[in-house]
């Protein structure tokens, strides 16, 4: 660790840093920011830098209220919006408590025992999300319709296109920070775009996302478009979701691979396949944590409104992409419920501990589904055994309250927090009349 | 004839003099390569080769390393030089080809020497006889038995390191000596010179007339060894090095025993590498990218070098292998790179390293490469070591250390084991080394890497006894002696004393036990052990008493700074006035003062070990003032270390206890055996009170002589109990009991009084019968440290008496039992509560049985009918206890159970409950009674399903929640998973609220949110110390569970 405290040390002096951001993660996915002078860091990486615990949503328990953040070096990187001269760097941190343990309620602190329970088994995480989101002419003024900045297609070419400028932007914006793009395209829906991160190990990735959701919306600022995460912002086109692909590895092995199994598929990717399928329902609503997202997931185009896996099966909440020989190492598994504006390290520890539990419990794996399970009768589902996954949050809350395995997962205490703030969160959106009420029922009633 | 006989006789010759498989040695005896060795008038001479193969360790072992060695020297040349056993030493030389071409290694040299005997005959056999390993170097070499003869004396650091270099074909004047040889031929020769240097130590070892001084001498020699050993490693390393690789200055620093100069035999050695570019580029500000270039290249080539020396020395070659090399002690453990540079080392530690490794810097010495880096870093690094106790986790990461060294502890071989563990060599040098730590900033001549001399400088210092020291200094060295001589028969790493016979017979045989080794050996083993055992005792708590009692025959001269520094690393949050507190104790020439001095010496440590130790030693400290003239009291505690142990550690523990027994001192002798802690049967205990009551109530005594009486009985009862749940004795059921029965037996008693002191004023005879109802936690028998006594009073005019005149003679016994038990006063007082009376607390207190009747019939509230759930009369009235019973069960246990009306009130009720008795700002899912999934949500739970199906179930009437519970799972009404959740739940809220009395002395409705808090209570509740997090999330988990179940069972 020290290495990498002295090369952030380092360079911090030879880049002329003249501040850094710590970041930071609250419960429901939301970056928080300190900024410190370069000067404090060096007591940052030695004890952390104190500050206010109860004033961030969850993050504390009552006698947590004094927390400490302490910087992570190896996250460490310059923010290149930030210009080059007398620039700004950002690291992310780890949330202790006042007597220097992690604490319970930091989501990466989650994430982290859920890796370190995976890592009892020899096992390492890796995740790989294409991570969707519109751009729109002007941020949200409340009572006009959002205006997205072009009218294109899936993969279309735009010419002189915004979002075209856009994604590039975005992409150097990324590398320079050392976040590697895999892939980027215009998506179906309107200023819809999509753009792939290279697949990492899950801390980082999660990190990667975080980083990510900035830069889009940094880069929107500058060329003054409004870059959203929101998962269903339009009725008639389709949500923002982010697919993430995952694998599991054994030292250098891809533990999904085993040549010559059915699609390549080792045993231990079949019970973890198992494992997500039987626990969709209850980790539905960190995968899916906002109202709005249960839109996406029923609202068609894409979205996997039932629990079911298939080989290359568009319709599947889990897919196993097409197997290319030669490439043993990229078996891997596509989770296609999680949207863009989920926690990322909730949402990638709880993908986790249920696979995991799959491959615990030895559970087989029942068989894929090949039809396009959207144009199925409800019956045929039935008969198929294909069940839907939570229809809104309220649903989603109420069998994630009985599940063990989140609990266990995120810690009794962000378990408790959660489920109260996504309680009110319902209770909120539950006693608007929304537009489409007042639209359909004034004329008639 | 003649033959046999005289076999007969040298075979028991043999026997007699050692030999355990006598015809092995026979056979051994006869062969060709010893022929002519034993003087046929060997039973004769008692110094023939016989006899002293006898001497040794082993003679068997002896004999056939003799005999292998003899063999494999080979038959004595015709054309042999004489041999002269006074000539000047053979030039040394590797390989062991062409064994004759050298005359001092000559066989016939060896038979003369064997034969006449001497020093050297000595050393060889002792070498034979106690370790085969050096056995089978010399049946390999045997030319190097002339080690023991020509070149035994002990060598300097600087001549190990030219002999061994000299093996590799190295220079030793040079400035950074390459092997000549090829690597393979170096390493055997490495091997070689190294066995045959450690013969010449091991001789001397043996041979040494007091074993125990020469332990110091001998440690010194092997770290010297092994560091020119490491020396050559880096030669032979550095012929390995590509022509390209980049020049470098590579200092290898020894940690650990080898750092400070106490090896053994065989060991791990640790080291850490420094790495810096070659001097003259090490200074030039104006080229710094040229400086950084050169430092990477320097670290590349640092890094080979390393990792080829730490090869050297451990590969396999057909020679064996010397010792693994371990650089795991450098900055960030295994996950750092292997050589740094002296900036990097010095950044580290300045920033980011942990107390243990300023504990391992303590020994860091240079020992081999550039000595002059070394020095440098040694410099540079040294004085952070003595600032490490001003850390800020200093003193919870001392305990942590000190845990995890009693912890690593394999179970299998505990007893055995003579290096980990309680007592063991590692708690020496660790005890040590805190010392050096904690007083190695204002004392410079504390700061060595070396144990004894550590040990010698505490003593010289002041800051340890002189005998204690001394004691400890002796029981080291013997411990030390074992393991040598335990490693050195197969030169194996191992602290392990063997269990088979034969092993401990050579090993105590190598001691010089030559009667009855095994036996002999384990109680020298035992002596010193226990000498050791009480360490902590001797090194940290005696000086800081001698220190407080300010003694002047002692030589311990702790200053007050020193004892304060000390007390804080020990774990006393407030060193002035655990300082005031043990002056108090123990200053004086009183016999008490010395006594308590000699009790504190053993019971700091068990305060230290405890939640609060500066509350343990006050309480102590209280209870003595009040006791310490008592003949008892330090009797007790002198003569049974378990009862001075247990009242530390109970006294650390809880103030509760503390509080109790300052108020009635005299308690303090429970402790003595767990007999006297255990619960006193009830009626033991009823009768007990009644005497008491029966004897003032005939005296001329007043109310309060009752009262008091009464009351000290029941708080003696709480005291036994609570003492009996910190030291872990009972569990919850248990205490449940002992503190009803103890608040039962004190409503009795005071009812008897108030009833006798009543009577006088209605002319000796009550005009009315008065019965107790138990009810809530006491009905259930489940009382805890905190809790009220929830009654009820119910009263039957006699027959004729006036109902008017009868009410208010009820009215006045129950005001003056309340006055007995509940007004304040010296002994604790029994709240008592009669909330749950009808009409609450609108209502009279007692009312007649007949009024009882009426007011159920016409306007009970289903509340009241829950309560009565756990109502339970009192005493020997068993007429009018059944009556009541009678009138109340039709209540609690409806005929065909409860309608849906009641069902819906009594959830609505308990529903309102929840959202207005929490009190303001409390947080639900912490307290314990009226949070999620607490008391109150498992009792009204249980409860409604008794009401529902008690009329049918006999299982379920029970005032016991617990049983209720079970009962309840028996009958199918409750899943059995949902009964072990709610039972769980129920239990542990119980606990920790038991606990949290304990720990602060005071009731506490919620689970604790100061850290320093929860841990105590998590300590009480059975946690390990530091747990207190996952006590809070044990609790969040079982309470969330609990509630999901009352939801589904309770609601719906």
């Amino acid at each position: 660790m020290d290495r990498q405290q002295e090369f952030v040390l380092r360079t911090i002096e030879e880049r002329d840093i003249r501040f850094v951001r710590l970041w930071f993660t609250d419960v429901l996915g939301a970056l928080k920011s300190v900024a410190v002078a370069p000067a404090e860091l060096e007591g940052a990486f030695a004890e952390g830098i104190g500050f206010d615990g109860s004033a961030i949503e969850g993050l504390t328990r009552v006698f947590e209220a004094d927390m400490l953040v302490k910087p992570d070096p190896s996250t460490f990187s310059v923010l290149p919006w930030r210009g080059e001269h007398m620039g700004t760097a950002r690291m992310f941190c780890d949330i202790l408590t006042p007597h220097g343990e992690p604490s319970m309620s930091d989501p990466r602190h989650v994430l982290r025992r859920a890796l370190a329970k995976a890592a009892d088994h020899g096992l390492t995480f890796y995740t790989h999300p294409e991570i969707e989101f519109y751009t729109l002419r002007d941020e949200h003024r409340s009572g006009h319709a959002p205006e997205p900045v072009d009218q294109a297609g899936y993969f279309d070419h735009v010419p002189r296109g915004t979002t075209h400028d856009f994604r590039r932007a975005a992409i150097g914006i990324l590398e320079a920070m050392g976040i590697s793009v895999e892939f980027s395209h215009h998506e179906a829906g309107p200023g819809q775009n999509e753009i792939d991160l290279r697949y990492a190990d899950a801390l980082s990735t999660a990190d990667n996302i975080m980083t990510f959701r900035s830069v889009i919306k940094e880069v929107g600022l500058e060329q003054g478009v409004y870059a959203t995460f929101m998962p269903k912002p339009f009725s008639e086109h389709p949500g923002s979701g982010m697919h993430t692909h995952l694998s599991l590895f054994e030292g250098d092995h891809n533990a999904f691979y085993e040549a010559g199994a059915e699609f390549q598929l080792s045993a231990v990717a079949r019970s973890f396949i198992a494992g997500l399928l039987r626990h969709s329902g209850e980790i539905t609503a960190i995968t899916n944590q906002w109202v709005n997202s249960y839109r996406r997931l029923w609202g068609g185009g894409e979205a996997p409104s039932y629990i079911c896996w298939g080989h290359n099966n568009r319709s599947a909440l889990i897919r196993v992409p097409m197997y290319k020989p030669s490439k043993g190492n990229s078996t891997r598994i596509e989770y296609r419920a999680i949207d863009s504006a989920c926690n990322p390290y909730l949402a990638f520890a709880i993908l986790l501990a249920a696979g995991l539990k799959g491959v615990d419990d030895g559970l087989d794996l029942p068989p894929g589904a090949e039809d396009d399970v959207w144009s199925l009768t409800d019956s045929e589902r039935r008969a198929l055994g294909i069940k839907p996954l939570p229809a809104d949050l309220a649903e989603a809350l109420a069998i994630m309250e009985e599940s063990e395995l989140v609990a266990e997962t995120l810690g009794e205490g962000v378990f408790d927090y959660f489920l109260r703030n996504k309680r009110k969160e319902w209770a909120d959106y539950r006693s608007q009349v929304s537009q489409y009420e007042l639209d359909r029922y004034l004329p008639m009633l | 004839m003649t033959t046999g006989a005289r076999r007969t006789s040298r075979d028991a010759a043999l026997a007699r003099l050692g030999f355990v498989d006598v015809p092995r040695a026979c056979r051994l005896l006869d062969e060709h390569c010893l022929a002519g060795l034993v003087d046929p008038f060997e039973d004769v001479f008692e110094d023939g080769v016989l006899w002293a193969l006898g001497q040794t360790a082993d003679p068997d072992l002896a004999l056939l390393g003799l005999s292998r060695m003899m063999e494999s020297l080979g038959p004595i040349p015709l054309a042999a030089p004489r041999p002269s056993p006074g000539l000047a030493p053979a030039p040394l030389e590797g390989g062991s080809l062409n064994r004759l071409a050298r005359p001092a290694a000559h066989p016939a040299r060896l038979r003369a020497v064997l034969r006449t005997g001497g020093p050297a005959r000595d050393r060889l056999l002792a070498v034979l006889g106690a370790s085969a390993a050096l056995g089978d170097h010399l049946a390999r070499h045997p030319e190097h038995w002339t080690v023991l003869i020509d070149d035994v004396d002990p060598r300097d650091a600087a001549a190990l390191r030219a002999e061994l270099l000299t093996a590799v074909g190295a220079d030793p004047a040079g400035a950074e000596p390459t092997a000549g040889r090829p690597v393979n031929v170096a390493l055997d020769s490495l091997r070689i010179a190294y066995r045959r240097r450690l013969l010449a130590i091991a001789a001397r070892d043996l041979t040494s007339e007091d074993p125990l001084v020469e332990v110091p001498a001998v440690a010194r020699e092997l770290s010297d060894l092994a560091a020119a050993a490491l020396e050559t490693g880096l030669a032979i390393a550095r012929s390995e090095l590509p022509e390209e690789a980049a020049p470098c200055r590579i200092a290898v620093i020894g940690m650990g025993k080898c750092g400070g100069q106490e090896l053994n035999y065989v060991s791990d050695v640790d080291v850490v590498y420094v790495v810096e570019p070659p001097n003259g580029c090490a200074d030039e500000e104006h080229a710094d990218e040229e400086h950084s270039a050169l430092e990477h290249s320097a670290l590349e080539t640092g890094a080979r070098l390393a990792a080829g020396m730490a090869r050297a020395c451990s590969a396999t070659t057909v020679e064996g292998t010397l010792w693994p090399v371990d650089a795991a002690l450098r900055p960030e453990g295994k996950q750092g790179p292997l050589v740094r540079t002296l900036d990097s080392h010095v950044t580290y530690y300045r920033r980011w390293a942990a107390t243990w490794e300023f504990q391992a810097l303590l020994k860091a010495r240079p020992v081999a490469g550039d000595l002059e880096l070394g020095r440098t870093y040694v410099q540079a690094i040294r004085p952070m070591v003595w600032r490490a106790a001003e850390r800020e986790h200093f003193v919870q990461d001392v305990q942590a250390m000190r845990r995890r060294v009693e912890q690593t502890l394999p179970a299998r071989d505990a007893d055995r084991e003579i290096k980990l563990g309680a007592g063991g060599l590692r708690d020496v040098e660790f005890s040590v080394q805190l010392l050096q730590l904690v007083h190695g900033r204002a004392e410079e001549a504390l700061r060595t890497g070396n144990t004894l001399e550590a040990l010698d400088a505490l003593r010289t210092g002041g800051y340890v006894g002189r005998e204690d020291a001394a004691g400890l200094d002796r029981a080291y060295r013997m411990l030390r002696v074992l393991e040598h001589r335990i490693q050195l028969h197969r030169l194996r790493r191992t602290h392990v004393v063997p269990d088979r016979a034969e092993d401990l017979r050579r090993l105590g045989r190598s001691l010089g036990l030559l009667r009855d080794p095994a036996t002999e050996l384990g109680v020298v083993w035992r002596r010193h052990s226990q000498e050791v055992r009480r360490l902590h005792e001797k090194l940290f708590y005696r000086p800081l008493l001698a220190a407080a009692a300010r003694l002047t025959t002692d030589e311990v001269r702790l200053t007050p700074q020193a004892a304060h520094a000390r007390l804080l690393a020990l774990g006393y949050r407030d060193p002035e006035g655990a300082m005031r507190h043990l002056a108090a104790l123990t200053s004086g020439v009183s016999r008490r003062a010395a006594i308590q001095r000699q009790l504190l010496a053993v019971m700091l440590g068990w305060f230290a070990d405890g939640a609060d130790p500066d509350a343990g030693l006050l309480a102590f400290r209280r209870v003595s003032d009040a006791l310490g003239t008592t003949h008892w009291y330090l009797k007790m505690l002198r003569d049974s270390g378990a009862a001075a142990e247990r009242m530390a550690r109970v006294l650390s523990a809880s103030r509760l206890v503390g509080q109790m027994l300052e108020r009635s001192p005299e308690a303090v002798a429970m402790l003595g055996s767990d007999e006297q802690l255990r619960r006193r049967p009830t009626q033991q205990l009823f009768a007990a009170t009644r005497r008491a009551t029966d004897r003032r109530i005939a005296g001329p005594g007043s109310t309060d002589t009752i009262a008091i009486a009464v009351r000290g009985i029941r708080s003696r009862e709480i005291t036994r109990t609570a003492i009996a749940d910190v030291a872990g004795l009972v569990d919850l059921v248990e205490v449940g009991h002992a503190l009803s029965d103890a608040a039962v037996a004190a409503l009795d008693g005071g009812l008897r009084a108030a009833t006798a002191l009543v009577a006088d004023e209605y002319g000796g005879q009550l005009p009315t019968r008065l019965l107790i109802v138990a009810m809530g936690r006491l009905g259930g028998s489940e009382l805890g440290y905190g809790s009220d006594a929830d009654v009820m009073f119910v009263h039957e005019p006699l027959p004729g008496a006036d109902e008017g005149r009868a009410q208010e003679a009820a009215t006045a016994v129950v005001g003056e039992l309340t006055r007995l038990l509940s007004h304040p006063g010296t002994e604790p007082a029994l709240e008592i509560d009669t909330a749950l009376r009808p009409e609450g607390r609108n209502g009279p207190v007692v009312r007649s049985l007949d009024s009882y009747a009426h007011y159920y019939e016409r306007w009970s509230d289903i509340w009241e009918a829950q309560a009565l759930l756990r109502a339970v009369p009192l005493g020997e009235d068993t007429d009018l206890s059944e009556r009541f019973l009678a009138l109340i069960d039709p209540l609690r246990f409806p005929e065909n159970g409860l309608n849906g009306s009641a069902i819906r009130e009594i959830r609505r009720i308990k529903a309102r409950m929840e959202s207005e008795r929490l009190p303001r700002g409390a947080d639900p899912n912490r307290h314990l009674k009226l949070g999620r999934g607490g008391l109150s949500d498992v009792e009204w739970t249980v409860q409604l399903l008794q009401m529902r199906h008690g009329f049918e179930t006999p299982g379920l009437r029970t005032p016991s929640t617990l049983s209720a519970i079970r009962a309840a799972a028996e009958t199918g009404l409750l899943a059995p998973a949902d009964a072990a959740v709610l039972a769980e739940a129920w239990t542990l809220a119980s606990r920790v609220r038991n606990a949290a009395v304990l720990w602060r002395g005071r009731p506490a409705e919620a689970l604790p949110t100061r850290l320093q808090d929860l841990d105590g209570v998590a300590r009480i509740v059975g946690y390990p110390p530091g747990a207190a997090a996952v006590l809070e999330e044990d609790h969040q988990r079982i309470t969330r569970r609990a509630r999901g179940i009352v939801q589904r069972v309770f609601y719906e």
